[in-house]
């Protein structure tokens, strides 16, 4: 066999007996290694134009674009299947990382919001990451630190491919590093120095070295990526999540500020095209059921339900379908197969259905007589009556040849066609009758409808536009502006309260439990001034962010962009339509509105709804604060002993009483609560002449009488003074001057104070049947389920207790993996001391 | 580093041969580089040595720092432990602490948890068995198998003095692990067993119109062998990942949620597991739908046909990977079977 194999031509080239043969003296003490490379017949590799790579940070765009570029053309190379080892290598990474963005993306379009979409991706790069920099921080840095080499250092061979210095343990380049590097190396693996071959010591301890790392490396990677990346996730969440909101902030203020362009967006010319089709096809046409169905249908679609079911009943006066009929020679043939299809039911012989069902002939010779043929009828029973008159003479003279149960059946059938199975539905001989309405799809009709299909569809595109933009502000989903508000408020709030580990875990437990550890937690805050100072200038901050927030939301304002855009869309469609005969719905769209159009009531309407819905969320999340600030600051009234009701003149026990029942009220009260004013059960036989102050021990009440000994309690039905009372010292009282000093300022200290006057006057007057008297000032005023309910907002006891879930199962990953992160990080770390720590050769040749 | 032998003044002989064989004779140890089978059975096999080595033998030797840990050991303990560790610290992480969570927080927790788990064990199959997309078509098409098996003999230097046992190790490798240096000799048949010398080369030639009775059958297979190689790795890669990532996309889809409530691997309880698994065939099914047919309700086109581009872009890569990998441009030239005409006489110098 013919080689071409160098090495071999070599040898046999050379194996001439004439030719000088190397000696390699061995056991010579004094090797000379010029003399050796100085002869001629020493094969030597060429010399390499390697190089280690020494990058730092700072080339990191640059060797990434270069990566980019070999890849590429390593891809380009695969194709034509001309790649090598290297490339392929390389590219199955680059398989993996585009498997990966293609999930992520994929996974993208599946999430809801902009934070969870975000998050794929944001997993994806923290994942790879994660795999990237585990290696370099925790054993590449620290075996550098201790060993004084990168046990990944990185070199580019020949063909400028990128690799590992240390992958092959049994092909190392050594030759890359210069002799004095690897002396520096060695004097820092405190390899003597006075030692025979001591390169090759010092490469065979870094070889240990750095293959050790290797494997600690593949051994960590497994638990490190995993979890590196969940809590990378973790520690963005909080930026990415004020990024996102205030991106989705952005983006909902450039839709009202660019509402034309966002409007136009949205195309109905598919819609629009089939309508005209419609409308083309049934010109002069009768108006059918069907006809008038698919134009409401093609109307209607994307207009939400009031609206559209005024649309439909407008379209029924537009479109009548109902008020006269076509009867012509075709009527006769229809008729006949009215009959002859009932009958055909009843599986009687066919010949027997023929001679029952009404001859043409008949038919039209009756119709004709009576004028009840080729014209346009309002009425029908005429018809009916002649077709029934026929029909029952056809049976009477078939009679005698039909047995019992054929008579049955004939005399069953001929009722069916007369009477509806259903109610409110034509029986199948009026169905056949009404056939051919005689309203026809007049011109003047089709532009009423394109008039009114043009300005349906701009109003959709604008309600749209509108309706995205109160989604993203103030919807109760997940991360909208209000919910991301809610979170931040609730999570600084009550960060800001300091509840310890066992606090958490135990209130997370149950409602009574939060609402009882909240409490004492307030109570010791309101306990101390300071604390209570501190606390409430950061509710102060939370609520002014809040402030801020909301009033660029606020509808009332003039200047409020949202309403003006609502006012003049809802305005102008209802205008149009009740121009073009459309009553019903420009009212379900504007409002009730007299014969000539003028507004009488917004309410129920679309544009109400759509004015209300931010109001009342809004709302709703103010309340619920405002209440928080309102129970610290009653607290600290308590606590303090200041305020009227707390210094008024009455029975200790009843002042007991009523502060607990103030305490209780604020922290967990609800809506009904207020409503059947406030159940609780009292001492019937109170000591009343004991009119001492009560006692405050650090924010708590020491009570004297409520709850000490043993005597029977009942609910007071008729002391209305009570109520009146209670709700005064939770929402009546001025404020602590403390609490005012530190917030009158803020901004929304008057929008507080209303807060407070409302929820006196609307929740104390709300009229309770069994308690009729119960009102505050004993004024009653007419309010709204809805409006008593946002009144209220969310007690904070329930929002405690939602809060301490979050906050324990947050704690609880953090305090596991965090756990499991730390020992997996000591365990990498202090495996470093133990590494390089081989029984050296020389040593043991230093023993011999 | 070669270090030297130095056994000689004890006065024994080294040994580079398996002591496994030595006492079973079966076969299972090799005295030189076998090609093997490329079979079920194979593969299972060569798959539970690497794990099972992966797990013990090869971390041992690296941590020691082992002058005989090789390259070979490193890849095969990187294509396994930090995969299967990885894969269940990442289920632990979205499950096992939510057990200590309210009963609501649990559910939700859990709907998320069981699906990250089914993504990562879908991956980790799918990810291999989708590789019989892209190879077995080109097996099938062009006769070349690339995934062929051998066992691969390594002898190792002494570590110490008294190292005198089974010096060799068993390495499972691929003909066509490296492109660059596949291994061509294994191909070749061994006329002791009464093979002929080209036999594989012939049938590949064959198959791909190269000509057949060719002198030298393996001098022209060899650099289609290559380019079928080369192009069908390529697709694997981007096949098989692309294929494990549907995977996952698959286990994000809601009807699984129907399966997470019903499961069990209580097999001893027959009623209960029967009923199990018949949830999980429907809730497979379902999923399966749901991820082509995408949110229905959703306005964008892209988000309403996200399953099906991504369906579609997973068969495409795999259909484009065969079909690149078939179309062979490395063909000799003016390849003729009759450039020496059997027929007429010719003299060889």
């Amino acid at each position: 066999m013919r080689t071409t194999n160098l090495l071999q031509s070599y040898i046999n080239n050379h194996n001439s007996p004439n030719i000088q043969q190397y000696q390699s003296d061995k056991v010579s003490r004094d090797f000379d290694v010029h003399r050796e490379l100085a002869n001629r017949t020493f094969i030597k590799p060429l010399p390499s134009n390697g190089k280690l790579i020494h990058t730092t940070i700072m080339d990191y765009p640059a060797e990434i674009q270069k990566d980019i570029k070999y890849d590429m053309k390593a891809f380009v190379h695969a194709i034509k299947g001309e790649a090598n080892d290297h490339e392929l290598g390389r590219l199955n990474d680059v398989a993996m990382k585009f498997g990966g963005l293609v999930l992520a993306a994929y996974l993208f379009t599946v999430k809801q919001t902009p934070k969870t979409k975000l998050f794929e991706f944001i997993g994806f790069g923290t994942f790879f990451a994660a795999m990237d920099l585990w290696p370099k921080l925790f054993i590449q840095l620290p075996a550098q630190l201790l060993h004084g080499f990168n046990v990944r250092q990185k070199y580019e061979d020949n063909y400028g491919r990128k690799k590992m210095f240390f992958q092959d343990h049994q092909f190392i380049p050594w030759d890359l590093y210069s002799d004095k590097e690897i002396n520096d190396i060695g004097d820092r693996l405190n390899i003597p120095k006075n030692i025979p071959n001591r390169r090759n010591a010092i490469q065979e301890k870094m070889r240990q070295i750095a293959l050790q790392n290797n494997t600690l490396w593949m051994l960590t990677a497994g638990f490190a990526t995993p979890l590196m990346s969940a809590l990378m996730c973790n520690l963005v969440e909080k930026p990415v999540n004020k990024f996102t909101d205030s991106r989705m902030d952005k983006f909902a203020n450039k839709l009202l500020s660019n509402f034309k362009n966002e409007v136009e967006k949205y195309d109905f010319s598919k819609q629009r095209a089939e309508l005209d089709k419609l409308l083309k096809d049934n010109t002069n046409k009768p108006i059918t059921k069907e006809l008038r169905k698919a134009i409401f249908e093609n109307l209607s679609d994307g207009l939400d339900k009031v609206v559209a079911d005024a649309l439909e009943k407008d379209l029924g006066f537009l479109l009548p379908t109902d008020k006269s009929y076509k009867i012509s020679d075709s009527s006769i043939t229809n008729i006949q197969n009215t009959v002859r299809e009932v009958f055909k039911q009843s599986k009687l012989p066919e010949n027997i259905i023929e001679r029952i069902i009404p001859k043409a002939e008949a038919l039209t010779e009756r119709f004709t007589s009576t004028g009840l043929l080729n014209g346009t009828y309002e009425e029908l029973s005429e018809h009916s009556k002649a077709i029934q008159d026929i029909l029952f003479k056809n049976i009477e003279e078939l009679t005698p040849e039909l047995d019992a149960n054929q008579q049955k059946l004939v005399k069953f059938h001929a009722r069916r066609l007369i009477h509806s199975p259903q109610l409110n539905q034509d029986a199948p001989l009026f169905k056949t009758l009404k056939f051919e309405p005689a309203e026809t799809l007049s011109a003047s009709t089709i532009r009423t409808l394109e008039t009114v299909a043009d300005k349906l569809n701009t109003f959709k595109a604008e309600n749209s536009v509108l309706n995205r933009y109160a989604f993203i502000k103030v919807a109760q989903a997940p991360e909208t502006g209000l919910a991301n508000i809610w979170n931040h408020m609730s999570d600084e709030m009550f960060k800001a309260m300091k509840f310890t580990k066992d606090e958490i875990r135990m209130a997370r437990i149950d409602n009574e439990i939060a609402s009882k550890i909240l409490r004492e937690k307030m109570e010791s805050i309101v306990a101390d001034k300071n604390s209570y100072g501190k606390f409430i200038t950061k509710m102060g901050e939370l609520l002014s962010s809040l402030h801020s927030r909301t009033v660029p939301l606020d509808t009332s304002q003039e200047r409020n962009m949202y309403s003006s855009i609502v006012n003049s869309s809802c305005d102008t469609a209802a205008n149009t339509l009740f121009g073009k005969g459309m009553k019903y719905t420009a009212s379900a769209i504007a409002g009730v509105m007299d014969d000539n159009g003028n507004l009488i009531s917004p309410r129920t309407s679309a544009k109400h709804v759509m004015l209300t819905y931010v109001d009342d969320r809004i709302k709703g999340v103010k309340s619920s604060f405002y209440r928080f600030l309102n129970l610290a600051d009653l607290y600290y009234r308590v606590a303090h002993l200041e305020g009227e009701t707390i210094n008024r003149s009455i029975p200790r026990e009843v002042k007991e009483e009523m502060v607990e029942l103030a305490k209780t009220v604020t922290l967990e009260g609800h809506t009904a609560d207020f409503a059947v004013k406030f159940w609780q059960l009292r001492n019937p036989e109170a000591k009343l002449d004991d009119i001492s102050q009560i006692e405050v021990q650090n924010g708590k009440v020491i009570n004297k009488y409520l709850g000490v000994g043993e005597h029977s309690t009942v609910e007071f039905s008729n002391d209305r003074h009570y109520f009146d009372a209670v709700m005064k010292l939770m929402y009546g009282d001025n404020l602590h001057p403390d609490t005012v000093q530190k917030l009158e300022n803020s901004g929304f200290w008057g929008d507080f104070k209303k807060y407070r006057q409302d929820v006196l006057e609307i929740l104390g007057g709300e009229k309770y049947f069994a308690k009729p008297n119960h009102l505050v000032n004993g004024i009653e005023r007419a309010s709204s389920s809805e409006e008593r309910f946002l009144l209220t907002g969310s007690a904070p006891a329930d929002m405690a207790y939602k809060a301490f879930h979050n906050m324990f199962n947050s704690g609880k990953w953090f305090s596991a993996f965090g756990k499991l992160g730390a020992g997996l990080v000591g365990v990498t770390l202090l495996a470093q001391f133990f590494i390089g720590r081989n029984k050296n050769p020389w040593k043991k040749e230093a023993k011999q | 580093m070669i270090l030297p032998i130095s056994n000689f003044r004890e006065n024994r002989n080294l040994t580079f041969k398996s002591e496994q064989k030595e006492k079973s004779g079966t076969g299972s140890a090799y005295d030189e580089d076998t090609l093997l089978t490329n079979n079920f059975a194979t593969r299972t096999r060569i798959g539970l040595d690497k794990l099972a080595k992966a797990f013990s033998i090869y971390p041992a030797k690296g941590i020691k720092g082992s002058i005989n840990s090789n390259f070979y050991e490193f890849l095969t303990l990187g294509q396994n432990v930090p995969f299967i560790i990885g894969s269940i610290t990442l289920i632990s992480i979205f499950n096992s602490v939510n057990k200590h969570f309210s009963h609501n927080a649990l559910k939700k927790a859990a709907k998320l948890g069981n699906k990250m788990a089914l993504g990562v064990l879908l991956y980790a199959l799918t990810k291999e068995a989708s590789k019989v997309l892209t190879t077995k078509p080109i097996q099938m098409l062009t006769g070349i198998d690339t995934e062929i098996p051998y066992a691969k003999v390594n002898y190792f230097i002494q570590e110490h003095p008294n190292d005198f046992d089974d010096l060799t190790s068993i390495e499972y490798h691929k003909v066509g692990e490296s492109v660059d240096f596949p291994r061509w000799d294994l191909l070749y048949g061994d006329p002791k067993k009464g093979e002929a010398r080209n036999f594989r080369y012939d049938k590949i030639a064959q198959k791909n119109g190269l000509g057949t009775n060719l002198n030298d059958s393996d001098q022209d297979v060899k650099p289609v062998y290559k380019e079928v190689l080369v192009k069908s790795k390529i697709a694997k890669s981007f096949s098989s990942f692309l294929w494990a990532v549907t995977a996952v996309a698959l286990a994000f889809q809601k009807p699984w949620e129907d399966y997470f409530n019903a499961a069990t691997l209580k097999f001893w309880k027959g009623k209960d597991f029967l009923h199990s698994l018949k949830v999980l065939g429907r809730s497979f099914v379902r999923s399966c739908k749901s991820l082509y047919n995408g949110t229905s309700s959703a306005k964008s086109p892209l988000i309403k046909h996200a399953g099906k581009t991504l369906l579609g872009l997973t068969a495409l890569t795999t259909i484009l990977g065969v079909v690149n990998s078939v179309h062979m441009t490395k063909k000799p030239q003016n390849y003729n079977n009759n450039v020496i005409d059997p027929k007429k006489e010719s003299v060889v110098c």
